[in-house]
């Protein structure tokens, strides 16, 4: 062990004098360094999906399954193919039970109540009126194609519908009866 | 080339001494390049060919054992290549080592892909994008003077000396203006953005593995990781402290974007039972768009139901699903939502 020359480190010590103050400002620049994280994501298999129709178009989901066969989709879904009577929810009363129990319940038990085939040609003589529009808002498609010719027009305003509270309590209302 | 590879292999096997030494059996090996020229002519197209390299003996075949020299190594090799790891930590533009671009297949935090271009994304790119354009054209004659930009925020009435170079108000009730219907021109015709779902969990409070279920579901649907979600407010009757973890989110962007949505309206909700479509109310006015998946709805995703048994029935959450989209208003937005299959029913609002 040798002993260190005590007279060396004092004359490499900087002379400190008690006047100067360290500033609040840091003196040299400071920059933390920023950790760069790897991206965490799960593997994603490359999926063959079969609509009911029997198309098929590929995925990529997190779903290891090769091949997705739906059952209901859009391809056999009335709201989508609104055209395909086969779709349509047609009541089979061969025995004619329905309607005796119709007879004498009356109509109110029904779930839904069939669109008058009349009413259709009311609307569509007076165009332009407002039940027209509301017809057409509720239809999807068409309601498309109003919704562009609206747009040329610059017709629909602002403060035509409901605000989102007032059609939930609207829609409550609805199912409660 | 074909004589330096066919002296190495067999010798590989030999300890290093005895290679050095050089003997007998380096003499009586046929030298294949000084003969090749003479009988062996297709090889010789052949640069790095060790086929001209004669069979091995069978006493060679004894000796070449790698297998032994692997186990009796104390010490691992070192690898034959340059082995570059991108750097951790950004240091800042002023440092001498620098992170790569994220691009950069070796940077820490490059992501691949794509990998392929989602069938509702193409349907959009080759016929949404340009009928959305044609039919919406509103012809405005050359000439015609702009319509100036209404003034929104609330002016100071300069009754006091103050209000000189004031700032504008806000408008009453609400602190964000709702963005100025743009024409949609070739410039800018909507498309989706990004689609964000979140979920609030406040069972988590309570019992952290509700929130470990959301997780997973969300990540499961949308194939990214979620960010959790804190409370922001006290509520004394809903036991709910500012701060804590009660939530998460997840944001697809782009590509999985239009993926999302193309499985939510092909697959999730024609299975959801009398389903009528999303609430043409919906909207904040700027073109974002917003439903909701009740966790009965969620179970309908086909990544859920590949694998229920992961996730307990009653801890499966609901879930706010916000389409973002770079429409400037509602009616813009439910324009191309229509367009790409999702259905709205009601009175529209604005």
């Amino acid at each position: 062990m040798a002993k260190l020359p005590t007279s060396g480190l004092q004359v490499l010590r900087r002379p400190t004098t008690a006047t100067t103050l360290p500033s609040p400002i840091p003196q040299t620049q400071l920059r933390h360094a920023t950790f760069i994280p790897r991206h965490r994501r799960p593997y994603k298999f490359t999926q063959l999906v079969q609509l009911s129709d029997g198309s098929t178009y590929t995925v990529r989901t997190t779903s290891p399954v090769a091949l997705y066969k739906s059952a209901k989709d859009t391809r056999n879904h009335i709201l989508w193919q609104p055209t395909d009577k086969s779709l349509r929810n047609v009541e089979v009363d061969e025995a004619g039970k329905l309607a005796a129990f119709r007879e004498r319940y009356g109509r109110g038990w029904d779930a839904e109540e069939p669109a008058a085939p009349e009413q259709q040609g009311t609307t569509a003589a007076a165009a332009g009126t407002p039940a027209q529009k509301a017809e057409v808002e509720s239809d999807p498609f068409d309601s498309l194609v109003g919704l562009i010719s609206d747009f040329a027009a610059g017709t629909t305003s602002n403060t035509a519908g409901l605000s989102a509270k007032e059609q939930a309590k609207k829609d409550k209302g609805g199912k409660k009866k | 080339m074909a004589s330096v590879r066919a002296l190495s292999r067999p010798t590989r096997g030999l300890p290093l001494s005895q290679i050095s030494r050089q003997t007998t059996s380096a003499c009586s090996r046929r030298w294949a390049s000084s003969q090749a020229a003479a009988a062996e002519v297709p090889l010789e197209d052949l640069e790095d060919s060790a086929l001209g390299a004669p069979p091995l003996s069978e006493e060679e075949k004894k000796t070449f054992r790698p297998w032994k020299r692997q186990a009796d190594r104390k010490f691992a090799l070192p690898s034959g290549r340059y082995n570059y790891h991108a750097p951790k930590y950004d240091r800042g533009p002023l440092h001498p080592v620098q992170p790569l671009p994220s691009s950069e297949p070796t940077a820490r935090d490059f992501v691949p892909g794509p990998f392929n271009l989602p069938r509702l994304r193409q349907t959009y790119l080759s016929t949404v994008a340009s009928d959305l354009m044609t039919l919406t054209y509103n012809h405005i004659p050359p000439g015609t003077p702009k319509k100036p930009t209404p003034q929104r925020l609330r002016q100071w009435d300069g009754s006091s000396p103050y209000h000189e170079n004031r700032s504008l108000r806000a408008p009453r009730g609400a602190p964000v203006l709702p963005l100025l219907e743009r024409d949609i021109n070739f410039t800018n015709i909507p498309e989706i953005k990004e689609i964000t779902l979140a979920a609030y969990v406040p069972a988590a409070l309570q019992d952290m593995d509700n929130l470990l279920v959301a997780r997973a579901a969300l990540l499961a649907i949308t194939g990214v990781l979620p960010e959790m979600t804190k409370t922001k407010t006290n509520v004394q009757q809903w036991k709910i402290r500012a701060g804590e973890f009660a939530g998460c989110k997840a944001t697809v962007r782009g590509n999985e974007a239009y993926e999302f949505f193309d499985r939510c309206v092909n697959l999730v909700f024609p299975r959801i039972k009398d389903w009528k479509g999303i609430e043409a109310t919906t909207g904040d006015s700027s073109g974002n768009l917003a439903w909701g998946f009740t966790p009965e709805e969620l179970k309908l995703f086909p990544e859920m139901e590949v694998n229920m048994g992961m996730y307990p029935p009653k801890m499966v959450p609901g879930c706010r699903v916000y389409v973002k989209t770079t429409a400037t208003s509602d009616r813009q937005a439910r324009l191309l939502l229509q367009s790409l299959g999702l259905p709205f029913f009601g009175e529209v609002k604005n």
